[in-house]
């Protein structure tokens, strides 16, 4: 697996897909939705798909010496790597909030979605539901991606709606914690989160690689 | 036998490769001789596991494709045409990545077959012509020392200095012992450089055979192969 991830860092990635890990940071920014930051990073995977597909990688990969599936499994593994760096940035920012500039006046006043562990999990759950929709719908073809990635993005932009909005709702405004505040709540969500990513991701990727299996390419 | 293809079905709306079957031998040059949409890209593809055939079976060395993909990958070479793959990477940078995935990889014959075909590892495959390209996919499958290879239409779109080079080349690696299969609609290849011919027209294998066998059984006195294959053809359309 390690010569198939480094094909897809070296030769099937585009330049973007590492650039946009970036916006990651975009969880420090204040007054901002910064689930946003989740689909952005997705974006730049996703251009990544394109870069591939221009290049002829799918077939290239194909007629190597490994199995089929291990094409599918290394294009999982490449998104969950820019995915999991995106993470890092995310949850350091989130740390930071919650923590140095936890009584900082511009997040203190911020009417948009605070970066906690919360917000965290919905950025996991974005990540999940681009590898269960848009990387495992375009297995489907290994070459369409364009109704898989406006589903995902549909889907993306639904659940940032729904989390910007649930805090405000009352009852919910321990979703929207500062600093430490119901800590042990936030990192439940979390860990729901982190069950439901990797169910999403394996799900997913044991299905490309049945569908991946049966296309003729 | 090193290959064999055995009754291979594929049905699609328009066409059907219809109970395709011959071998491949180490040592030998065969030419799979077809006009255009006859079904040498689809069983070249049915060869390397890019589709899935209806019924049949492809072996090599007496494995079967299904279930030994990875072992028998390692084991051939193989260049679909003219593509071209990441246009914008250096070629270096895309040799480096594939020669990790074979341990028989020689990094001398790499060199070697580069200098010969005058390949720049520093271009990106987007600036070489396309006859070029057929020699740098040939370049990779023979720097890991494949025992079979199989080339689609590897002399399409090359001039005669080329086409002449490759076939030369060939004939060299026959003398190593390796099985050269490669499927043209360019006679006079099969003519120059081909032991055996496999035939095909209309999805179904008209003949299997030897050079000369085949040139006994349908060759008429006096008649070229390209006579003949045409005269063949001419008889196929009209049938």
């Amino acid at each position: 697996m390690r010569n198939i991830l480094r094909k897809e860092v070296r030769l099937s990635s585009s330049v973007l897909s590492f650039l946009f890990i970036l916006f990651g940071l975009m969880f420090l920014i204040p007054g901002y939705p910064i689930l946003c930051s989740a689909f952005f990073v997705s974006l730049g995977i996703f251009q990544s798909f394109q870069t591939a597909r221009e290049a002829n990688d799918i077939v290239f990969s194909a007629l190597l010496p490994i199995a089929k599936k291990d094409v599918v499994k290394g294009k999982f593994l490449f998104v969950c790597l820019i995915e999991a760096c995106a993470l890092l940035l995310m949850t350091l920012a989130v740390i930071l909030r919650m923590t140095v500039f936890s009584a900082a006046p511009v997040y203190r006043s911020n009417a948009l979605m605070n970066a906690n562990f919360f917000a965290l999990a919905v950025a996991l759950l974005i990540f999940g539901l681009f590898n269960l929709i848009f990387v495992g719908g375009f297995f489907k073809t290994a070459y369409r991606f364009a109704r898989p990635f406006v589903i995902y993005i549909i889907a993306a932009f639904l659940i940032i709606f729904a989390a910007e909005t649930l805090h405000h709702v009352p009852g919910l405004e321990i979703l929207n914690a500062f600093g430490t505040d119901y800590l042990a709540i936030q990192l439940t969500l979390l860990a729901v989160s982190v069950i439901l990513f990797l169910l999403m991701t394996v799900y997913s990727c044991k299905r490309a690689c049945e569908d991946f299996e049966r296309i003729d390419l | 036998m090193i290959a064999e293809v055995r009754d291979l079905v594929k049905r699609y709306p328009s066409f059907e490769l219809d109970h395709v079957s011959f071998g491949l031998e180490s040592g030998r040059i065969t030419g799979f001789i077809g006009r255009n949409g006859a079904g040498k890209t689809t069983t070249v593809k049915a060869m390397l596991n890019l589709i899935h055939p209806d019924s049949g079976s492809v072996c090599f060395f007496g494995m079967p494709l299904a279930g030994n993909e990875t072992e028998i990958k390692k084991r051939i070479g193989y260049s679909t045409g003219t593509v071209s793959w990441y246009p914008r990477k250096k070629i270096g940078s895309i040799i480096d990545i594939v020669k990790r995935f074979y341990e028989t990889w020689d990094e001398e014959a790499c060199r070697t077959y580069l200098d010969l075909f005058r390949i720049d590892a520093r271009k990106t495959p987007l600036e070489l012509s396309e006859g070029m390209k057929v020699k740098l996919n040939l370049a990779l499958a023979l720097s890991h020392k494949a025992e079979v290879l199989i080339l689609d239409e590897p002399t399409s779109g090359l001039d005669p200095f080329s086409r002449n080079e490759l076939l030369e080349l060939f004939l060299g690696l026959k003398e190593k012992g390796v099985a050269v299969f490669f499927s043209t609609h360019i006679i006079s290849d099969i003519e120059k450089s081909a032991d055996d011919i496999v035939y095909i027209s209309g999805g179904k294998i008209i003949a299997a055979l030897p050079k000369e066998a085949f040139t006994l059984q349908y060759s008429l006195t006096g008649e070229t192969l390209e006579d003949t294959m045409l005269r063949l053809e001419g008889g196929f359309i009209h049938a």
